[in-house]
């Protein structure tokens, strides 16, 4: 499945978490994207940077099939070509005027991104994944090394996502996005037909291990009263 | 209800929580602007004839001035059972919530003021740890609102404690927290943008 270092692939986020005609931002190994999915229901990845200025893409809107960026309304097509510039409207814009796609794929409630332009495809017949339809439960944010959150958790050597021998009807999906050095985003599935109240534990669950692995690298966020 | 009259500063996030509501209502309210930064009029004997603490926003209504954004989304929201329920349960829930916004999440207020207007850049301070805490208390709750398939912070529909919550969670990145680090916070943003009546401010992308 997805190996880390050259030719590997990232878990972004939860397909759920991208609705038709939105955006969002993610950040892989400290590589800033703008992540979007278009009307028919598309994902793409572009690197976050808008060909016009370098503003953030991720920032934009969606319109017409394209991304739009929020500063001077410069749109992009699906193949991150320039289709419209709003200044000049009858101007048809160069094709060199282009945003950078990465490779990516939705496989198994995943949004997944190739860092690099060639490498490995992401295989489609892991049979422990494709056997099951995976229903979304949630994302977290966690600031501590993706490295020791890969342990506790039990993924395999040089996985970034598996099936986790854990007992919410069996079986548990996660994946791990490395953010940087100190932060990463753990993605948790469970196997369809598992009860609201799994659910709602394996949610849980995902707190735990943030509150465990960030009080290890030394961080410890307690909400109250600050002057 | 006899002419309302809001004190409001344009850049102030508490006077947005109140903008937002109006609007979402479909109520007009007489503006009067307070110059807090640069002009610190919030300290002028005039305004403190208003406001005795200071405090901003402040809205006017039937004589009474009612200081301070919670103060003013509730004044504003009684009798309108759609924004603050009448069971005593949702009632409680609400209200929970809308004292969130002016206790703990003030750290994630006071965050924003220091970067945007002190040019503070203290990423590891206790402050910033505090406001992340505080802003993972609501991404927690409506990721699990969300498995239960709640789109908003109390029941089936938004309430004055989600226009509370609001701007302190969309206005987060100024400093320098993004929200894709919040899922469940992302997903609400975008269902609170596309109510009837929303409206920004500064620092909240208006997509036009
Ligand atoms: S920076 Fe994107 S359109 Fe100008």
């Amino acid at each position: 499945m997805s190996v880390t270092g050259e030719g590997g692939w990232y878990p972004l986020m939860l397909s759920a978490d991208l609705a038709p005609d939105t955006t969002a931002g993610s950040t892989m190994l400290g590589r800033d994207l703008a992540v979007w999915r278009d009307g028919q229901g598309q994902a793409h990845v572009w690197d976050d940077r808008c060909p016009h200025r370098g503003m953030r893409l991720s920032l934009g809107f969606v319109r017409e099939g394209a991304l739009a960026c929020l500063y001077h309304g410069w749109r992009f097509g699906a193949d991150g070509r320039c289709v419209h510039i709003p200044a000049h409207p009858d101007l048809s814009p160069p094709g060199t005027i282009r945003a950078a796609p990465l490779r990516v794929a939705e496989r198994w409630g995943l949004i997944w991104a190739a860092a690099a332009d060639e490498g490995g495809a992401l295989p489609e017949d892991d049979p422990a994944l494709a056997a099951v339809s995976w229903v979304p439960v949630r994302s977290l944010r966690i600031e501590a090394p993706w490295q020791g959150v890969a342990g506790a958790i039990g993924l395999p050597e040089g996985e970034l996502a598996a099936v986790l021998d854990r007992d919410v009807d069996g079986r548990v999906l996660a994946a791990l996005l490395p953010v940087g050095e100190g932060a990463c985003m753990l993605h948790l599935l469970a196997a369809e037909l598992a009860e609201v109240a799994r659910l709602h534990d394996l949610a849980d669950w995902g707190q735990d291990v943030r509150a465990r692995a960030e009080e290890r690298a030394g961080q410890v966020f307690l909400a109250g009263a600050v002057a | 209800m006899s002419a309302l009259v809001l004190y409001d500063d344009e850049l102030d996030e508490d006077c947005y929580r109140v903008r937002l509501f109006l609007s979402l209502l479909g109520v007009e309210a007489r503006r009067v602007v307070v110059d807090v930064v640069p002009g610190g009029e919030q300290d002028s004997a005039a305004f403190r004839a208003v406001s005795p603490a200071g405090v901003l926003p402040v809205l006017r209504m039937d004589g009474q001035a009612v200081c301070g954004a919670q103060a003013v989304l509730l004044a504003l929201a009684h009798g309108r059972a759609e924004w603050l329920p009448e069971g005593a349960a949702d009632f409680a829930r609400v209200v929970h919530w809308v004292q969130f916004a002016g206790g703990p999440l003030r750290a994630a207020l006071l965050m924003r003021r220091a970067s945007l207007f002190a040019g503070v850049g203290d990423e590891q301070s206790a402050r910033r740890r505090a406001a992340v805490a505080a802003l993972r208390i609501v991404e927690d709750h409506l990721a699990h609102r969300w498995l239960d398939g709640g789109q908003w912070v109390v029941g089936e529909g938004p309430t004055v404690a989600d226009i509370a919550l609001f701007p302190t969670v969309a206005l987060c990145r100024d400093w320098g927290e993004e929200h894709s680090a919040y899922p469940a916070l992302r997903r609400w943003v975008r269902a609170v943008r596309a109510l009837p009546g929303f409206v920004t401010m500064p620092g909240i992308p208006d997509y036009g």
